[in-house]
């Protein structure tokens, strides 16, 4: 109890941090209209991360899913299961990175209806309405390739079609 | 940018006066710190992947990244460089035999000046203000509201953690005693912005402060950051089980110093080790390193 009246204290400063800056800083780069997601061709500004955030999978069934890092083009969130980390989402604009797409082009398996393939030893991506890629990669032994699969079909892949 | 992410992470020492007083707080966080060297070293360590070819992708991407200063990630090693960029530190020459031995502070008292309390409080709140704004520098501001802001808090660990408990035991436990928390809002609740613009450390990191170009804008934005985290840092070393005396005998097996002299040991740590920018790198690099390999 007292960690975590620790911890929304600190949250407070950080937060009011957060508040500060954003008034002391222009806008980093073109915002879009953030209920659509475009699939328009390139070349294109990647668009906020923020925009991500609606797609993650939410906390439930004793996993959390804290967001971590949130930068133009990309939002990132650790799964957790009793505080211990066990994966790491991602969800890019490969706009900023277009040869990230260069790995789905022979693919020939599909994760929920999109084109997927690995990313190294540990992930897991899949590629949605032909810009954006979304990772699970594994952080603890136990979670399984398996288990990237599964959890990545429950990002919410609607808003990006 | 003077130097790319890489050259900073592997010129990062491993001995010395920094990783040894880091080394000392491993009770608090048992394992949650390592002290990897080596840029792809921390990348095969962050990803798990050993593929050589997979390694040099993502120092690729790492480099192009860190290499846009548009993407925050520059200003918040700035920021840790900056805090530990005193000019009194202790020369490497004579910093080289402390290298696995008992460091005999007495040689060093030419260097050291003890600072007053209302120095060291100003010091201790900086510090905390320069954590909080790099940490939006290096991982933006995740999620959507203060409950996911509140997740990404709660998952400090390892680097991040390690330097927070080095912060409120390196200077504010030892310097000021275990009312350090008190001491820094009774301090900072009398500070005036002429305070902060006599303090060196408040020269060289109020450029990278919001507002910092103006001394009162910045002045108002570390008073309100520290009302806001006081309380937390107060209890952090209580809520934690650091206490003066198990630090301190810890530090026994490292350096010898006098029991009534805290002020000369504080300062001895402060001119001898560069614990902010050392684990501020590797938190950068950690962030980074994550993103790098999410988009590639």
């Amino acid at each position: 109890m007292k960690k975590i009246l620790l911890v929304l204290i600190l949250t407070g400063g950080l937060y009011w941090a957060y508040k500060s800056f954003s008034s002391h800083q222009a806008e980093p780069v073109p915002t879009k209209d953030t209920t659509m997601l475009p699939s328009a061709p390139a070349p294109e500004a990647p668009v906020a991360g923020k925009t991500f955030n609606k797609l993650f999978p939410g906390s439930a069934d004793g996993f959390s899913v804290q967001f971590t890092q949130e930068k133009e083009g990309y939002a990132q969130a650790d799964l957790l299961k009793g505080g211990k980390k066990l994966a790491q989402f991602s969800v890019s604009d490969t706009e900023a990175n277009p040869t990230a797409r260069d790995k789905f082009k022979d693919s020939t398996k599909k994760i929920g209806g999109h084109a997927s393939a690995a990313v190294g030893s540990m992930g897991t991506a899949v590629l949605v309405a032909g810009r954006y890629q979304v990772q699970v990669r594994s952080t603890d032994p136990s979670f399984t390739a398996a288990d990237r699969e599964a959890w990545i079909t429950k990002f919410k892949f609607g808003d990006l079609k | 940018m003077s130097e790319s992410i890489d050259q900073l992470v592997d010129k990062l020492p491993t001995s010395g006066m920094t990783v040894r007083a880091l080394g000392l707080l491993d009770f608090v966080a048992p394992g949650q710190w390592q002290n990897i060297s080596g840029f792809d070293n921390t990348i095969r360590f962050v990803t798990g992947e050993q593929d050589a070819e997979m390694v040099a992708r993502i120092r690729e991407r790492s480099l192009v990244l860190y290499g846009d200063s548009s993407q925050g990630y520059q200003r918040a090693v700035s920021i840790f460089q900056m805090v530990d960029s005193a000019g009194g530190k202790i020369g490497l020459a004579s910093m080289a035999h402390m290298l696995g031995e008992k460091v005999g502070m007495l040689s060093f008292l030419s260097k050291l000046t003890p600072k007053e309390d209302k120095a060291q409080t100003i010091d201790l709140g900086l510090k905390l203000v320069a954590e909080m704004v790099s940490f939006c520098y290096a991982n933006g501001f995740p999620g959507d509201g203060i409950g996911d802001f509140m997740g990404a808090v709660s998952s400090y660990e390892k680097e991040n953690l390690i330097r927070l408990s080095a912060i409120v035991t390196f200077d504010g436990l030892i310097p000021l005693g275990p009312d350090y928390g008190a001491k820094l809002l009774d301090s900072a609740s009398g500070w005036s912005p002429s305070d902060l613009e006599n303090n060196a450390l408040f020269q060289r990191i109020k450029g990278l402060i919001p507002g910092g170009e103006a001394t009162d804008a910045a002045f108002q934005f570390v008073n309100s950051g520290l009302g806001a985290m006081n309380q937390y840092v107060g209890s952090f070393a209580g809520a934690r089980g650091i206490t003066l005396d198990g630090v301190l005998g810890q530090m026994r097996g490292v350096i010898d110093f006098s029991e009534g002299k805290l002020d000369l040991l504080a300062a001895f740590l402060d001119v001898s080790t560069n614990y902010m920018e050392h684990t501020g790198i590797q938190s950068v690099s950690r962030s980074l390193i994550e993103r790098a390999v999410g988009e590639i």
